[in-house]
């Protein structure tokens, strides 16, 4: 250990972080989503200029980010979620799989390739990818809307399959023959491994996580760093049996979303992941060889084609013919239409293996880009194209039901928010609840929102803009603050201006008067002095003073 | 995947020891660190060298850019004087003392520098984590220890540049000194004047705000390296730029957990690192931490004091500051990887910084500071000449916010009311008023019975510690005076009541307050309501 002499990981993160910033930045002003500003950023810093180049430590802090998306897509998910949908996404995800390889197969092989390589195309055509999605859906704010989640279950679907795919091309080594013994030795594992993670999550969600993490519940550093102990110790045992990350992760995130305090802890996770997923774009658009993308690109493009427009409506056949209703499937389908990175492994793989040439690893990189681009826009514009295609009866054509599940927003409007649960926050929250208000409750610590009648409870910090937009604090009637936290309240007072909702403020020290009068809070609570009324009853109730 | 796994590991079980045992997690999570690599070793487990240093690398940016981020110079507003005479003298003094102790132990100039400068810092996470659990970081005290912790950062940071430097002569140091100090000057226009204004102009998302906040670090790092300046100097000083209200507020939610996660590997990364020191260099530390805890805690209380703070306050700022700091650690590092300083030495700092972080909850408990008290050879009690002789009067004990009201309803009533107070200036302020009043703890018993206070008609607890309150309350019992306390929590309130006094509930005072405002100010809600007793 020789102090600070080398940091080269910072500067290649300095060089990361500051492209995606401009790129993110750029991309707000006309519109790019920041995903495929992230990917440009990774081709300036990588093909174009060749500032960066991967290594062991960037692909570890990129795998975080994976580790991390996936993590916390398992914490919004309760049994009963998963339940009500994991059995219609292993069904969508069969025909799918199967179907959209079949199609990417003949495709491939139309545009002249030999068997082989046509089968690497239609595996490449079939996957999508996971964290593209989830990052794009997570940006949307529409996680847990019941299309996500169908995505999510046909992604881990799919990732199971490419599980199974790798294993089976572990074993076909072009230098070697093919061995089926190791080969049933593998899926054995694979199969045993998944089955034993499903077990440890079970058995964990219900009997190991729920007492140490009440013990420690008004601690969050604590409860933050052992969630992610759990997330990372399931990740390896994923490992041992050689599946994904994914699977890991997600499983261990569905153990902790049965946790009460689940949604706290994925706030206070998700800044963590977007740092993580952020860099990880970046690595992808480091990654892209671009040097061939000249000889490939009529075969790329029909291979987009294929993914952009064929892929979705597959899944828009199959979900319509499973009955499910017209934006479900629609949406479910736009999520679809893209290549995972998985794809590049594959394909890398394979070439490495001499089982397929480079020009194909080429290949996958440009239908990759232009798929993960395209699709980054249908996804986030893909009410406004559904809208369209309904109205022009597009939909019903294509043998869709009308749309029979709306989901609506929950939005929170009209409502008082107490944060804080002292004695004071309680006994406001109890006062405006008895006097007819719509009131929510916040605090970070469970045990303090116990209790509260008929208010409604939500756990988490107000200093998390999630946190703010969760609550409804821009259309909130009146926000109140019984904190002993000066920064947080001032933030608090600092919003409430902002989106003009009135607000009344603990200022329990005479300094902070001034700077909240500033933020123009309509009402500082100060007990002391308000006690001094009380004080003087008491006074006169015990004849200390004559009246 | 596996090297971040284990670390990660062994810090849940540090934060689960420090929740468990109510000490700091740092001391924790470097010894957990010194364990793992110790059990790594016995194990035959190899943890990559490079995800450690790479751990230490990142984790030292982001804990030199959270520092510069707290460093808003609205802590230390109306009390820069006191802090300003505080922090230099203490540095440079206590500084001193490490240096002579560490030349005395047999050290050459440089280590002896190295360790002189380490054990002037006091830890900013480690105090400002303790004053708000207990929920003191408001208290005068409080807001003077806070102060001069960020100063002490400031100091750090200069010394850094300054060593680092210090090879090419004193004209390269200088040199180093301007150039850190200009980036310092563009960094607080930037502070005052772009930040705010684009945080104003613009509405960055959550993920847009934590790129631009971490691409402000990565520029000011890139350009200290440009300027030849530790990287840590611009990680600091772009923390600092971004320190202005309101963007420290709306930056801290997002890196709060960035924070969190890689000072948690760090810790236990620098903790990894360590060699075990010899016999004699545990000794030394010994001795280095007896001299720490000893000259911070006698040299503070006593300059407190000279500037204005009760005897009870100085002593909890001495006790409070006694511990070396992580930018000690930040400080040997730079020092080792510059080459002055051997590993052992900077495990030796470590040690100590280990050592008097987890004494500082155990040194800090009131027990000890009354202890303290007692021995103070000059306790600052000025006699007052006829409070003793007061009777059926009333004594305020802490004037706080709503002292002036209370002082003018008793008086008013016909009482004679004395005003006990830690506050200096609150005290000379009462005096040239023409009120009794006395500088002092209001839970001290010779304070209490140089007020008379057992032979009052009402004694008023306003204190801020509802465990003074209580003490107060113990001390006055079975005298004449009624005991009234202000309680904000129910317990408290019901503590109160077995103890004989008479609790009055400010929480509840505060919310019927509040409703009454509510009830002439109410707008129409923004969704009509069907049954709204307050639009009646």
């Amino acid at each position: 250990m020789d102090g600070l002499s080398e940091v080269t990981l910072l500067l290649d993160l300095g060089y990361i972080i500051l492209a995606a910033t401009a790129f993110a930045i750029f991309g707000k002003r006309i519109g790019m989503p920041s995903l495929v500003g992230y990917l440009l950023a990774g081709l300036l810093l990588g093909p174009v200029m060749g500032l960066v180049a991967i290594d062991h430590s960037l692909e570890l802090i990129a795998e975080l980010g994976i580790v991390l998306l996936l993590f916390l897509v398992g914490l919004e998910l309760s049994f009963d979620k998963i339940r009500d949908l994991g059995r219609a996404a292993l069904l969508l995800c069969c025909f799918q799989v199967g179907l959209t390889a079949l199609g990417g197969f003949a495709i491939a092989s139309a545009l002249g390739f030999q068997p082989l390589p046509a089968l690497f195309l239609a595996a490449t055509v079939t996957f999508s990818s996971t964290v593209v999605v989830i990052k794009l859906l997570d940006q949307k704010g529409h996680m847990h809307r019941r299309y996500a989640r169908l995505a999510v279950g046909l992604f881990l679907g799919q990732d199971v399959v490419i599980i199974l795919a790798l294993t089976v091309l572990s074993g076909l080594d072009a230098g070697s023959s093919f061995e089926l013994g190791p080969l049933i030795k593998n899926l054995g594992v694979a199969f045993g491994g998944m089955a034993l993670l499903l077990a440890v999550a079970l058995i964990a969600a219900r009997y190991l996580l729920p007492r140490p993490f009440a013990w420690a519940a008004n601690s969050p550093d604590t409860i933050f760093i052992w969630a992610l102990c759990w997330c990372f110790l399931i990740v390896l045992l994923a490992h041992e049996f050689h599946l994904s990350l994914e699977i890991g992760a997600f499983l261990a995130g569905v153990a902790v979303a049965q946790l009460p305090m689940h949604e706290d802890l994925h706030r206070r996770l998700h800044p963590l992941m977007t740092f993580f997923i952020a860099v990880f774009l970046v690595t992808l658009g480091i990654r892209m060889e671009i040097q061939d993308f000249g000889t490939v690109w009529v075969a790329a493009l029909a291979l987009s084609a294929f993914v952009l427009l064929l892929k979705p409506l597959l899944v828009f056949t199959i979900l319509t013919r499973m009955r499910f209703d017209s934006h479900t499937a629609f949406h479910t389908a736009i999520a679809t239409g893209q290549v995972s990175e998985f794809s590049f492994i594959l394909l890398a793989l394979g070439a490495s293996s001499g089982l397929i040439g480079g020009t194909l690893v080429t290949l996958g990189g440009l239908v990759g880009l232009v798929t993960i681009a395209l699709s980054s826009y249908l996804i986030l514009h893909a009410d406004a194209l559904y809208s369209i295609l309904d109205k022009r009866g597009v939909l019903r054509f294509l043998g869709a039901q009308q749309k029979t599940r709306t989901e609506a927003e929950a939005t929170r409007e009209g409502h008082c928010i107490v944060v804080g649960m002292n004695a004071m926050g309680r006994a406001i929250t109890q006062a405006l609840t008895q006097s007819g208000h719509t009131v929510l409750a916040v605090d970070t610590d469970p045990r303090k929102l116990a209790d509260l009648g008929r208010a409604e409870t939500f756990i988490g910090s107000v200093e998390y803009e999630s946190v703010v937009e969760e609550i409804g604090l821009r259309r909130a009637h009146l926000v109140v603050s019984a904190l002993q936290i000066e920064d947080v309240n001032h933030l608090l007072a600092y919003r409430c201006k902002a989106y003009g909702v009135r607000c009344a403020i603990h200022a329990f020290d005479l300094s902070m008067v001034e700077d909240l009068l500033d933020l123009e809070t309509a009402y500082l609570l100060m007990p002391s002095v308000d006690g001094t009324v009380a004080q003087k009853e008491v006074l006169v109730r015990e004849g200390l003073v004559q009246t | 995947m596996s090297g971040y796994a284990i670390l990660l590991l062994v810090a849940a079980i540090a934060f689960g020891l420090s929740k468990l045992l109510r000490l700091p997690a740092i001391p924790l999570l470097m010894l957990g660190g010194v364990a793992l690599r110790t059990l790594a070793n016995e194990l035959q487990i190899e943890i990559d060298p490079a995800l450690v240093r790479e751990t230490i690398e990142l984790g030292l940016a982001v804990l030199v850019f959270t520092a510069g981020a707290d460093l808003s110079p609205r802590r230390v507003k109306g009390r820069a004087r006191p802090v300003l005479i505080l922090s230099c003298a203490q540095f440079l003094l206590l500084g001193l003392a490490g240096v002579l102790t560490a030349r005395w132990l047999g050290y050459e100039w440089m280590p002896a520098f190295y360790i002189g400068s380490a054990l002037s810092a006091s830890s900013t996470l480690v105090v400002v984590r303790h004053l708000q659990q207990r929920r003191q970081f408001f208290e005068p005290y409080g807001r003077l220890v806070v102060g001069v912790l960020l100063m002490q950062d400031i100091f750090i940071i200069l010394l850094i540049v300054a060593l680092q430097a210090i090879a090419g002569g004193p004209l390269e140091c200088s040199l180093a000194l301007l150039k850190a100090l200009a980036l310092g000057a563009v960094a607080l226009l930037l502070h005052r004047r772009l930040v705010p204004w684009l945080c104003r102009r613009f509405s960055a998302d959550e993920e847009t705000l934590m790129l631009g906040a971490l691409a402000t670090l990565f520029t000011f790092s890139g350009v200290a390296y440009l300027l030849e300046l530790p990287f840590l100097v611009g990680a600091f000083l772009a923390g600092f730029t971004l320190s202005a209200f309101p963007v420290n507020g709306l930056v801290r939610g997002m890196l709060g957990s960035l924070t969190g996660f890689f000072l948690a590997l760090f810790f236990i990364s620098i903790g990894f690192v360590l060699t075990l020191p010899t016999g004699a260099m545990l000794l030394h530390g010994l001795v280095l931490i007896l001299v720490l805890i000893g000259v911070t805690v006698l040299l503070v209380t006593a300059l407190a004091e000279r500037l204005g703070y009760s005897t009870r306050a100085a002593l909890e700022a001495g006790i409070l500051l006694s511990q070396t700091s992580e930018f000690s650690l930040l400080l040997a590092f730079v020092g080792m990887g510059a080459g002055h300083l051997s590993t052992e030495l900077f495990s030796m700092i470590a040690l100590i910084t280990v050592g008097t972080m987890t004494l500082t909850p155990l040194i800090s408990r009131d027990s000890i500071t009354w202890r303290l008290m007692k021995l103070h050879p000059k306790p600052r009690l000025k006699k007052a000449n006829d409070l003793r002789t007061l009777k059926d009067h009333a004594v305020l004990l802490g004037y706080g916010r709503a002292g002036r009201q209370t002082v003018q309803f008793l008086t008013e009533h016909g009482l004679e009311v004395v005003v006990v107070d830690d506050d200096a200036s609150v005290i000379r302020q009462l005096r040239e008023r023409g009120h009794h009043a006395l500088k002092g703890d209001g839970s001290d018993a010779r304070v209490l019975q140089e007020v008379n206070a057992h032979h009052a008609r009402v004694v008023l607890c306003s204190m801020r510690r509802s465990r003074d309150a209580r003490v107060a309350l113990d001390t006055l019992r079975g005298g004449n005076a009624k005991v009234i306390v202000r309680t904000f929590e129910p317990h408290d309130a019901q503590k109160v009541r077995v103890l004989g006094g008479l609790p009055v509930n400010t929480a509840e005072a505060a919310t019927q307050n509040f409703l009454k405002w509510l009830e002439s100010n109410e707008l129409p809600a923004k969704e009509p309501r069907m049954d709204t007793n307050l639009h009646k």
